[in-house]
């Protein structure tokens, strides 16, 4: 009987002090004044690159905002989880900012499959979790009307990026007949799976399509075959160390110069061009930001990383730069650091960013423009922004 | 219709000269050893990147790079072949498999180490198309089909008629007699050894200009790749690996045309899987190496 009652006192004391523990942290939370701010991203591992631009572009927005006296007198506090780039990782990040460090907001992840897994665990909790650069279009299918309230994202996703080279190649290049050759992944084939969602709108179609695998270097084949086809240009969603191997093999085939790369993998970088000149000339590319982007604010970010980091930012050190301003326009707005007031300032959201205004659907993805660019003369030439409204599954 | 499929052989014949390179050391390594070494994608990783090294800090012309980056390798081959692939002849089966996977692991790692884990961009080598009968091919991919055809001829040469060449043959064959005759059989393994790696390293200086991108863990995908070649030509059989490695490299030309290039590592094995069901020693006897 003794042993009972000291068991049944031992779960009550317990549970006491849970309580106690809960409502003490409740309170805890940004009692110090301050903002907490959570950055999932690969901080090691392969990506870890990636995850340190992400991090110093969320420091650097931090600074300037602490600098300018912080919002409504709370300095921002960023707090950096490490997700390796991989799922149970970003989750176990995500919870443990969430438990131990109390933090407001999540910014995060790099990575589709990471930012995927960490949806249910910050709508659980109930803390705002703002996407700043994956792609994947379920990441907001499954947001806003479509479940998850609290995660939001201001990236522009594949459909987009789809929708968007498609209707300039249409519109300004007057193509209707695509090859497809694209890397054989989730991000390779989604690509790929959008871009025909938008064909008929644009007459357009696929004669050919393939995938490679990471790693391939003998395209010959499949250019000989393109080349037979009588397709316009090849849609290519791809990694940016075949791009040159492709060159050159185009130049082989006997299409460099005739038909054209659009898509996303790389074109406009140097080394890439210098590899197969005559192959990437007229290749058409869009992407989120580029550091040659002809913007005063995107200019300014520019120098002021370089100077800041002795290195030129990256689209993962713009998009978080750019998304901690975001947010903190939304908490000033909000007056306030209450979840449930700042997710209904982001919702009614009319921030200007470097490449344009960004406002938020029903879906909590933000409206964004892309960068289209064309390799002219061997350069990359931004031919401007384009937006394009996502046509969600009903 | 017919000249696609021509210009798909071609390609085909291309591709399987590099593989037969390659494979050739391979099988050959396996004919005295008795080992499949499956470190041998490194050496053909570590030729590239030995050319790749001298171009790219050096600024050497490409024909002194091919030469760099296959010394540097048989160089590497001496100290493993020391080390390691001596110890192994006439050891258990699975002592060579470890051995010569943790040499494939060292070799990548250290690769990585020294130069990064990025993709380096290999710039020499002589990549202007050529017609040729109305096919278009870059000047390498002709010299990469002489180059197979020169080593090749060479090989049967050396193994008919140098004492070298005799002596390989006869360790293939049977080590137990060699060594009663007085042959000196780790000697024999260690030249066999340095010729199959700097035969790889070759393969992979003659590819980089066509392939361009060069990173550590490139020889991973040769080394499998490679494998059903030397089993399908009759592991050790010098002949049979160079038929092989043209049926590979033609199937999977015509498989990646025709069916979707996402199909084209797939044939290697699924055609190595058709001729062991047919010919389980291998489309070529094992008995009649070199």
């Amino acid at each position: 009987m003794t042993i009972e009652l000291s068991r049944r006192g031992f779960c009550i004391g317990t549970a006491l002090i849970g309580l106690q523990t809960v409502s003490s942290s409740a309170f805890a939370r940004s009692e110090d004044g301050t903002v907490k701010l959570g950055l999932v991203a690969p901080m090691s591992g392969p990506n870890a690159r990636y995850g340190a631009f992400s991090l110093r572009g969320a420091q650097m927005a931090a600074k300037e905002i602490n600098g300018a006296g912080g919002i409504g007198g709370r300095k921002i506090n960023i707090l950096a989880g490490d997700s390796q780039g991989t799922p149970v990782e970003g989750v176990s990040a995500t919870r443990r900012l969430i438990d131990q460090d109390q933090v407001d907001f999540i910014i995060g992840d790099v990575s589709s499959s990471v930012t995927l897994a960490m949806q249910p665990v910050a709508e659980d909790a109930g803390v705002l979790l703002l996407n700043a650069a994956s792609s994947n279009p379920k990441i907001t299918y499954k947001a806003g009307v479509g479940g998850f309230k609290w995660t939001y994202r201001n990236y522009p996703t594949d459909e987009n990026r789809a929708l968007i080279v498609l209707q300039y190649a249409a519109e300004k290049k007057g193509f209707t007949k695509y090859a497809v050759l694209s890397v054989d992944s989730d991000y390779g084939r989604a690509a790929i799976e959008f871009t025909k969602k938008y064909l008929p709108r644009f007459k357009s179609q696929i004669l050919t399509e393939d995938y490679y695998k990471e790693g391939e270097v003998d395209f010959r084949s499949v250019l000989s075959k393109i080349r037979d086809s009588g397709a316009q240009a090849i849609i290519m969603y791809g990694n940016a160390d075949s791009t040159p191997i492709v060159g050159r093999q185009m130049m082989e085939v006997g299409i460099a110069g005739k038909i054209p790369l659009i898509g996303n993998a790389e074109f406009n970088t140097e080394k890439t061009i210098k590899a197969a000149p005559k192959a990437l000339e007229g290749a058409i590319e869009a992407a989120a930001w580029l550091p040659a982007y002809e913007s005063e604010k995107s200019k300014a970010f520019v120098d002021k990383f370089t100077a800041e980091y002795r290195e030129a930012p990256n689209n993962h050190a713009y998009v978080h730069w750019e998304t901690t301003h975001l947010l903190a326009k939304a908490i000033d707005q909000a007056q306030s650091i209450d979840r449930e007031k700042v997710r209904a300032a982001l919702s009614k959201i009319h921030y200007a960013s470097a490449v344009g205004e960004v406002t938020f659907d029903d879906h909590n993805q933000a409206r964004l423009p892309m960068i289209l660019l064309e390799i002219e003369n061997g350069k990359p030439a931004i031919k401007g922004a384009y937006s394009a409204e996502i046509d969600y599954p009903k | 219709m017919f000249y696609t499929i021509i210009e798909q052989v071609v390609n085909g014949i291309v591709s399987g000269s590099v593989y037969a390179i390659v494979a050739v050391g391979m099988t050959m390594i396996f004919g005295v050893l008795r080992a499949i070494n499956f470190a041998h994608g490194e050496y053909y990783m570590l030729g590239t990147f030995g050319a790749w090294f001298a171009i790219e800090y050096f600024d050497l012309p490409y024909p002194v790079a091919i030469v760099i980056g296959v010394v540097a390798t048989a160089v590497i081959a001496v100290v493993v072949g020391n080390f390691v692939m001596q110890r192994i002849v006439g050891a258990p089966a699975e002592a060579g498999v470890l051995a010569t996977l943790g040499v494939a692991l060292i070799l990548q790692n250290t690769v990585i180490l020294v130069f990064g884990g990025s993709y380096k961009f290999f710039s020499g080598g002589y990549i202007e198309p050529v017609t040729l009968f109305g096919f278009t091919l870059a000047e390498q991919r002709i010299l990469i089909i002489i180059v197979g055809l020169i080593v090749f001829v060479g090989l049967e040469l050396m193994v008919t008629y140098s004492r070298m060449g005799k002596a390989m043959r006869a360790v293939s064959q049977n080590i137990e007699c060699c060594a009663v005759v007085g042959i000196d059989v780790r000697h024999i393994a260690l030249w066999t050894f340095i010729l199959g790696a700097g035969l790889a390293a070759l393969s992979g200086v003659l590819t980089a200009p066509v392939n361009v991108s060069v990173y550590g863990g490139m020889g991973e995908l040769i080394t499998f790749k490679t494998l059903p070649i030397i089993i399908m030509g009759g592991l050790g059989n010098v002949r049979g690996t160079f038929v092989a490695a043209m049926i590979l490299g033609i199937a999977e030309s015509l498989v990646a045309t025709y069916v979707g290039l996402q199909f084209r590592d797939t044939v290697g094995f699924a055609t190595l899987m058709l001729v062991l069901m047919w010919r389980p020693h291998g489309l070529f006897s094992a008995q009649a190496r070199f």
